[in-house]
C-alpha cells in the first residue's frame, strides 16, 4: 500500500506517493528520475549511491524510503546554482578527478557532506570521507587533489 | 617536430564530460526506450550437471511477464571465440554461471520473480576443478563435441601457443647460472564500477539497434551479423553504439558475452526493446574474470650477467568455455620473448578445460601474469649470479631500434632512464639490502602500445568537419570507457587542424556514424586515433587554406573599401599579396590563420570563421563546405603460426619501484612508496595519463597483495564488494607517477599508449621488494599475510 | 520482496505496543542489516517498526559512567570526545565500521542486536562490562552484555522487546583500552578477528618514565622492559575477541591470570597463549583458523600494551614501533 510522504529534495519541496518497500535510491532514480546517483552494488558496500540527508552523507540504497519524511535530501542534481558549477565540481573536471564518472555523483556527494562541516580538512580527513567510495579508474589520487583544490577555493 | 606545439602537452581539462559531475550523463542503467522491457537471467545451480529438464510454465504466467526461453526453445547456434558455447544451454550445464533460461518482463523486479518460478532439474556429473586433473586421460570431459561436431577426447584445448628462438638447451650449456621457479596468479575481477548490460531493439525489418558497452563496436557487429545469420535472419543491419558514458572497462568488452546474446534473442521474440543490466552479484559470479596462469620459468645467464636462454611453460585453467582468457599466450610472449634481451627464449602454453569460471580479458592482457613470472626470476637470477637487481636489468635492457626475438621491432627505448629514475627516486642504493623489515624491489615492463594486430584490419577512420562558425566536429569510430580519450583527441585535432581543443566535439562509439575501428584495447586509442586524427586534420586544415587563398584577397579588397568609404582621408595600404597567394606560406593557430612570413599582419590575420562563412555562403553555386576524413591502418603485421611478428608499431617500456615495510608479526605488507615511469612517447595531457598511471598502479597494488576471486569448487563465494578487496581511499599508496617523454616517429606528435602498461609491473616490484624486506619470495599472487607467514615459517624452522 | 507495513512511532511505549499487536514485525533501527536482509530475502516481515524518530532513545549520558541511547550511531560514538579519551576501545571500533555513509546511520544498540560474530563494538562492549537495558511489555530489565550474546546472530531478546541504553560503568584511574579491527584493508571491511582490550594498572616507579617509554617508538619487548622496571602491575584485565567463536567471547581465563601480575613481556606471551586457548576459530572464506589463532595472540599483546599507554598518556603524544 503506498503512502505519502514529504521531504526537502534539492532546495524544494516534494510530495510523492511511496512504497514502503522502496529505498531512497529507487525512489531518486526511477520515481523522481534524478539518475546522477547510482547504483553499484545495491548494498552499501561501494558508495556509487551516496546522497546527503540532513547534512550527513548516506548510502542511499540503504535507506529506507519512509525515512526521507520531513529531512533535508541533497543529491547531485542539486549542486548546480543557477547553471553554474559547484566548487567540488568544477575541481574534479579541472583536477581530473573523473575519469569513467560512474563513482563521481556518489564520490562529490561525500566530498561536499566533509567541507560542509570541515572546510579545511586534512588528507586523512578527506580520505576517511571518502573511503566508503569505491573507485577502480583513478586510484584515487586526483580525487583527492580535486578535494584539496575544492576546499581551498571554498575557504577564500 | 622542432615546431612549438600549442595543444599537446597541455592538461586540458575534460571540459567534453561536464556530464559526468552534474549526474546528467546517461550510463546503461538509465539509458531507456519506450516499452522497454527488463531481462533476467536464470543460471545453473551446478558445475557439471545434464539439464533433465526445464519448466517454464509458472514463470510465463506471471503477470508482466512478456518471454520465457530456454535453450529448448531458440536454435542451438554455437557463439565464441571457439564457437564452443551456445546462448542458453541444453542438455548440460558445464559451469555455475551456465545461461540457462531467460526472461523478459516489464519491471526487473517482475523478471526476477519469474526467475524463481522456473523449475529445473539436474542429474549432477562429476566435476574438475583442477587443470591438472582435467589433463588426465580419464578425466571427465567437459565438452564432448567440437563446433563441427567432431567428438572431443581429452579437456585440452587445441590452441597452437608454441614459441621458440634460438636453442634453449644448447643455451643451458653455456649459462654459468640458471634459476628455475614456478609462478603463479589467480583469478581477479575487473571491477568495473558501472555493471554490463545493454539494450537490444529490433525496427520493422528486423534490423538491430544495439546499445552494448562494448569497446568494439565494429567487431560486434561482426559477431552479431554471424549470429543471427545462423539462426535465420540474414542481411539484417546491425548498429551498435555506446551510451553516453561507459562505467569502465578494463577488459570486460571486448567479447561479445552472452547475456548479449541474450538479449537480442529476448527483443527478436518479444518484438519490444529489452534491456539487460548485471546487478553486482552477477558482476562478480557470471563475469569472465582475468585469466590465472601457472608458470614453470626457467632463466639462465652469463659470467657478465647477460641473459642467455628464458624457457617458460605455462597451464592456463580455461573454465568451461572459451573467450579471450585463451588468447592471453599471445600477449604473454611479449615480456617472455622481449622483456629484456634473451637471445633464446622457449615458451608454450596449455590451456584446458574445468568446470571453473572461464577468463576474458583483463587490462594487460596476460601481461600482467607473465610479467610476474618474468619479473620474479630476473630477481631470482640477479641474486644467484651476485648481481644488484637493478643493475642486472639494465645491464639485459633493451636497446631502441632493435629486433626481438618475438620480431617486435622496438623503436624508441629509454628503458635506461626509466630503469635510472626509478632507482633514484626510490632511493634504491640507500635502502636496498638494509633490513628492518624494509625493502625496494622494481621491475620494469614493455607491452604494446599502438595497438596489436590481432584483427586483420587494425586501423581506425576519423571524419572531420569545421562548419562556419569555426566549430570543428570529429566522429570517430572509437570507444571511450572513461580514460578521457575525446580530451586527447580534441587536442590532437586541434593541433592538427589549427583550432582550439574546446573548439573540437567528438562524437564517437556509433557504427552507423563513424568508419571501422579496430577497438579500443591494447593500449592503441591515442597511437591509432591519433594518427588518423593527425592525417584527417591535415587535410582540414589545407581545404581552410586553399579557400582563403581563394577568398582572403577578396574579403580584405572589400574591407579596404569599407573603411575608405566611411573614412574618405583613409589611405590604401601598400599590401603584399604574394604572402598570402600559396596555402603552405599560411598557418592556423588557435582557429586564426595568418601568414607565416607575417603572423600579426593587420590585414591577413584573419579568424577562420570568416573564410570558412564566405567559402559557404557564395550565392554562385560555388558553395564549399570542410570536411575530411582518414583511416589509418598501422604497417605491422599478425602473428605466424610460430608466433612471431611485428604486430604493433610501437611498443611502451617502463619500470616500476616499490618501498615497502613487513609487519613480520601479521604478515602485512606496508606500500611506503611507489615510483612508477613510463615511456610515453609524448604526453598529449599529462594530467590524464598520471590519471591512468595512478589508477593502474591501485590495481596493480590489488592484483599483488589483496585481490582474488575465491572460486571453491567452480563457486565464486566472495562475490561482492566487502568480500573482494579492491583498495579503498583510506588504503593510501604514496605514488609518483613519472612521465619519460622519448618521442617515437610513428606516434601521433611522438605519443604512445599507456592504458594498460600502468599496471603491468607492479605485482612484481611489489614481491621483489618483499623479498628484499624479508628475504622470502612469494610467487603465487596475491601476496597475503598468511603466504608470508607461512613462508617465513618455512624459512625459519 | 513481499509488501509490508512500516510504522513510525515516536515513543518507546509505542514501540513496544506496536510490537506486541503487528503481526510478523521487525524493528529497525538505521536500516545498513535490515535493509540488505530484505535485499538478500533472508527477512520477510510484514512490519517494520523504526526506532529512528522515538527522540528519547537519542542521548549520550556521562554524568556516571556511560549511557547510550538506542539511536546513537557509530559517527556519534566516534566523534564524541569524552568516549574517545575515557572508553577509547568504543570510540576506536565504532569508527572503523564499514564506512562514513555507514557510520553516519548505523547504531551502537543495532551492531550488536544484529549479532553477528564480526560485530566491532561487540568487543569494546564485553572489556567495559556494559549492561544492556531491554523494555518490553513486561517492564525493564537489565542484561550483562556478555549474557546477551549467546550464538551467531542470537541475542537474549525476547518478541516485542527493545534494547533501550547501555550502560557502561565508571572506569578506574590509570584504566586504558583499545580495539584492534584486523582486517586485510582500511576501510569497507568486515574484521578477520578484533580483539579489545582494557587495562586498569598500578606502579611502583616512576610515572614519567612510564610515559616515556611510550613517546620513543620502541617496539613492544622494549616498552614491556619499561614498564616492568617501574613495577607495573595489572590490577584488572579484560580481553574480548570477536570471530573467533561462534559469539563475541571474553578470554576469562586470560583475565583471570593477568590480574594482579607485573606486567612483562613473558606474561604477555603467557597471556597470548591462554587466549588462544579459549577461542573455537573456523575456517572461513574470510580467513582460516591457524590465521586467526596467530594473529589473535598479536592483537592480545598490542591491545594491551595500547590500553597502557591510554592510561597514561593520550594517542597523539606516543610513538610505538609494533615493527621492531
Amino acid at each position: 500500500m503506498k503512502r505519502e510522504i514529504t521531504f526537502t529534495l534539492n532546495n524544494e519541496a516534494v510530495v510523492v506517493e511511496v512504497d514502503p518497500r522502496w529505498n531512497l535510491l529507487y525512489l531518486l532514480r526511477e520515481v523522481l528520475e534524478l539518475t546522477g546517483t547510482k547504483e553499484g552494488c545495491g548494498q552499501g558496500e561501494c558508495g556509487a549511491c551516496t546522497v546527503i540527508v540532513d547534512g550527513e552523507a548516506v548510502n542511499s540504497c540503504l535507506y529506507p524510503v519512509m525515512e526521507a519524511e520531513g529531512k533535508v535530501i541533497e543529491t547531485i542534481e542539486g549542486l548546480q546554482r543557477g547553471g553554474g558549477l559547484h566548487p567540488l565540481q568544477q575541481s574534479f573536471i579541472e583536477n581530473n578527478g573523473v575519469q569513467c564518472g560512474y563513482c563521481t555523483s556518489g564520490m562529490i556527494m561525500s566530498a561536499k557532506a566533509l567541507l560542509d562541516k570541515i572546510p579545511k580538512p586534512t588528507e586523512d580527513q578527506i580520505r576517511t570521507s571518502i573511503a566508503g567510495n569505491i573507485c577502480r579508474c583513478t586510484g584515487y589520487v586526483q580525487i583527492v587533489e580535486s578535494i584539496q583544490k575544492a576546499a581551498e577555493k571554498l575557504s577564500r | 617536430m622542432g615546431e612549438e606545439l600549442l595543444h599537446i602537452g597541455k592538461d586540458f581539462p575534460r571540459i567534453a564530460e561536464i556530464n559526468k559531475v552534474t549526474g546528467k550523463a546517461v550510463f546503461i542503467d538509465e539509458y531507456k526506450r519506450p516499452g522497454m522491457l527488463y531481462g533476467k537471467i536464470l543460471y545453473s545451480t551446478h558445475a557439471h550437471a545434464r539439464i533433465k529438464s526445464i519448466n517454464t510454465e509458472k514463470a510465463k504466467r506471471l503477470p508482466g511477464v512478456r518471454a520465457v526461453i530456454t535453450g529448448y526453445d531458440i536454435p542451438d547456434v554455437r557463439v565464441g571465440f571457439l564457437q564452443d558455447q551456445t546462448v542458453l544451454k541444453r542438455d548440460k550445464v558445464r559451469q555455475y554461471r551456465d545461461e540457462v533460461a531467460a526472461v523478459a518482463a516489464i519491471s526487473p523486479e517482475i523478471a526476477e520473480e519469474a526467475l524463481q518460478l522456473i523449475e529445473v532439474e539436474y542429474e549432477p556429473l562429476p566435476a574438475i576443478f583442477d587443470p591438472v586433473e582435467a589433463m588426465k586421460p580419464d578425466a571427465p570431459l567437459i565438452h564432448e563435441f567440437d563446433a563441427r561436431g567432431r567428438p572431443i577426447r581429452t579437456n585440452i584445448l587445441p590452441l597452437p601457443w608454441k614459441f621458440q628462438e634460438g636453442d634453449v638447451e644448447k643455451a643451458r650449456g653455456e649459462s654459468a647460472w640458471t634459476v628455475l621457479d614456478h609462478v603463479s596468479t589467480t583469478w581477479v575481477n575487473q571491477c568495473c564500477m558501472g555493471t554490463s548490460g545493454c539494450v537490444a531493439e529490433f525496427d520493422s525489418n528486423n534490423n538491430l539497434t544495439f546499445v552494448s558497452l562494448t569497446n568494439v563496436i565494429f567487431g560486434a557487429i561482426n559477431r552479431i551479423k554471424a549470429y543471427l545469420e545462423k539462426i535465420g535472419l540474414k542481411d539484417r543491419r546491425i548498429r551498435v553504439l555506446n551510451p553516453e558514458a561507459v562505467g569502465g572497462s578494463f577488459g570486460t568488452k571486448l567479447d561479445t558475452d552472452i547475456y548479449e546474446f541474450i538479449c537480442i534473442q529476448l527483443a527478436l521474440i518479444t518484438r519490444r526493446p529489452v534491456k539487460i543490466r548485471f546487478t553486482r552479484e552477477e558482476e562478480f559470479f557470471a563475469l569472465p574474470p582475468r585469466q590465472p596462469a601457472r608458470f614453470t620459468i626457467e632463466q639462465g645467464c652469463d659470467k657478465e650477467g647477460r641473459l642467455t636462454f628464458r624457457k617458460v611453460d605455462a597451464l592456463l585453467d580455461n573454465g568451461a568455455y572459451t573467450s579471450w582468457g585463451a588468447t592471453t599466450p599471445s600477449v604473454m610472449m611479449l615480456p617472455i620473448s622481449s622483456l629484456y634481451v634473451v637471445p633464446n627464449v622457449s615458451f608454450q602454453a596449455t590451456c584446458v578445460y574445468t568446470n571453473n569460471i572461464y577468463a576474458q580479458a583483463m587490462r594487460g592482457y596476460g601481461n600482467p601474469q607473465a610479467s610476474f613470472a618474468v619479473e620474479t626470476s630476473m630477481d631470482h637470477l640477479a641474486e644467484v649470479a651476485g648481481f644488484d637487481p637493478a643493475e642486472f636489468r639494465l645491464i639485459n635492457r633493451n636497446l631502441p631500434n632493435s629486433t626481438t626475438p618475438m620480431k617486435l621491432k622496438i623503436t624508441t627505448c629509454p628503458l635506461k632512464e626509466c630503469i635510472e629514475t626509478v632507482k633514484e627516486k626510490i632511493k634504491w642504493d640507500e635502502k636496498r639490502g638494509k633490513g628492518k623489515y624494509r625493502g625496494v624491489g622494481m621491475a620494469s615492463l614493455i607491452h604494446v602500445a599502438g595497438g596489436a594486430r590481432v584483427y586483420l584490419s587494425d586501423g581506425t577512420g576519423i571524419r572531420i568537419k569545421v562548419n562556419e562558425y569555426g566549430e570543428v566536429d570529429v566522429v570517430s569510430g572509437s570507444t571511450d570507457q572513461g580514460q578521457g580519450s575525446p580530451t586527447v583527441i580534441s587536442q590532437i585535432v586541434a593541433e592538427a587542424t589549427g583550432f582550439r581543443p574546446e573548439d573540437v566535439n567528438i562524437i564517437m562509439a556509433d557504427t552507423a556514424l563513424g568508419l571501422w575501428d579496430a577497438g579500443t584495447h591494447a593500449s592503441r586509442h591515442t597511437f591509432v586515433s591519433g594518427n588518423a586524427a593527425i592525417r584527417a586534420g591535415e587535410q582540414i586544415k589545407r581545404q581552410i587554406l586553399e579557400l582563403t587563398v581563394q577568398y582572403l584577397p577578396k574579403i580584405i579588397q572589400k574591407t579596404i573599401k569599407d573603411k575608405k568609404r566611411k573614412d574618405p582621408e583613409f589611405k590604401e595600404p601598400e599590401l603584399d599579396f604574394t604572402l598570402i597567394d600559396k596555402p603552405d606560406k599560411m598557418d592556423i593557430k588557435n582557429g586564426f590563420i595568418f601568414p607565416k612570413a607575417q603572423p600579426d599582419h593587420p590585414y591577413f590575420r584573419i579568424d577562420a570563421k570568416e573564410i570558412l562563412r564566405r567559402a559557404l555562403h557564395v550565392g554562385t553555386g560555388q558553395s564549399k563546405v570542410v570536411v575530411a576524413e582518414a583511416f589509418y591502418d598501422p604497417s605491422t603485421e599478425m602473428l605466424n603460426n610460430e608466433m612471431k611478428g611485428n604486430y604493433s608499431l610501437t611498443y611502451a617500456f617502463g619500470t616500476a619501484g616499490v618501498e615497502v615495510e613487513v609487519d613480520i608479526e601479521t604478515g602485512d605488507v606496508k606500500i611506503l612508496k611507489l615510483v612508477s615511469a613510463h615511456d610515453v612517447g609524448r604526453g598529449i595531457n599529462p594530467t590524464l595519463i598520471k590519471g591512468q598511471i595512478y589508477g593502474a598502479v591501485y590495481q596493480g597494488v590489488g592484483y599483488a597483495l589483496k585481490e582474488r576471486l575465491q572460486v571453491i569448487e567452480g563457486k565464486v563465494v566472495n562475490g561482492n564488494f566487502r568480500d573482494y578487496k579492491i583498495l579503498t581511499a583510506k588504503d593510501t599508496v604514496p605514488v609518483e607517477a613519472v612521465i619519460v617523454e622519448d618521442p617515437d616517429p610513428a606516434g601521433p606528435y611522438g605519443a604512445k599508449g599507456i592504458g594498460e602498461p600502468g599496471l603491468v609491473s607492479i605485482a612484481p616490484a611489489v614481491a621483489n621488494a618483499v623479498y628484499d624486506a624479508i628475504g622470502v619470495r612469494i610467487t603465487d599472487l596475491p601476496i597475503t599475510p598468511e603466504k608470508i607467514l607461512l613462508a617465513l615459517k618455512t624459512k625459519g624452522g | 520482496m513481499l509488501s509490508f507495513d512500516y510504522h513510525k512511532p515516536t515513543s518507546l511505549e509505542e514501540a513496544i505496543k506496536l510490537a506486541g499487536s503487528l503481526d510478523n514485525a521487525k524493528f529497525i533501527a538505521g536500516g545498513t542489516d535490515v535493509m540488505v536482509l530484505l535485499r538478500q530475502k533472508k527477512l520477510s516481515p510484514k512490519n517494520l517498526i523504526s526506532l529512528r524518530n522515538i527522540r528519547e532513545l537519542n542521548y549520550v549520558d556521562t554524568k556516571a559512567g556511560l549511557k547510550i541511547g538506542a539511536n546513537i550511531t557509530h559517527a556519534m560514538v566516534a566523534d564524541n570526545d569524552f568516549i574517545k579519551e575515557r572508553y577509547t576501545a568504543l570510540a576506536e571500533a565504532s569508527n572503523v565500521v564499514g564506512s562514513q555513509q555507514i557510520r553516519n546511520v548505523a547504531t551502537v544498540v543495532g551492531n550488536i542486536c544484529n549479532a553477528a560474530p564480526s560485530a566491532d563494538t561487540a568487543c569494546p562492549l564485553l572489556v567495559f562490562d556494559a549492561k544492556v537495558v531491554i523494555m518490553g511489555i513486561s517492564g525493564v530489565r537489565e542484561l550483562s552484555i556478555d549474557d546477551f550474546f549467546f550464538g551467531p546472530y542470537k541475542v537474549a531478546i525476547k518478541e516485542g522487546e527493545i534494547v533501550k541504553e547501555l550502560v557502561l560503568p565508571e572506569l578506574r584511574q590509570h584504566t586504558g583500552s583499545a580495539y584492534i579491527k584486523h582486517g586485510r584493508r582500511e576501510a569497507l571491511d568486515l574484521p578477520i578477528l578484533g580483539v579489545a582490550s582494557m587495562a586498569t594498572v598500578s606502579f611502583k616507579g616512576n610515572e614519567s618514565q612510564i610515559k616515556e617509554a611510550f613517546t620513543k617508538g620502541y617496539g613492544l619487548s622494549k616498552i614491556l622492559e619499561c614498564l616492568e622496571r617501574e613495577g607495573v602491575a595489572f590490577d584488572d584485565a579484560r580481553i574480548a575477541m570477536c570471530v573467533m567463536a561462534p559469539r563475541p567471547i571474553r578470554a576469562k581465563k586470560a583475565e583471570e591470570a593477568i590480574k594482579g601480575k607485573m606486567v612483562s613481556l613473558s606474561l604477555l606471551k603467557d597471556i597470548g597463549e591462554i587466549v588462544e586457548s579459549e577461542c573455537q576459530p573456523r575456517d572461513s572464506i574470510r580467513g582460516e583458523a591457524w590465521y586467526r589463532r596467530h594473529i589473535v595472540k598479536i592483537l592480545v599483546n598490542r591491545t594491551v600494551v595500547r590500553s597502557i599507554q591510554r592510561a597514561f598518556i593520550p594517542d597523539n603524544m606516543a610513538s610505538i614501533n609494533w615493527i621492531e
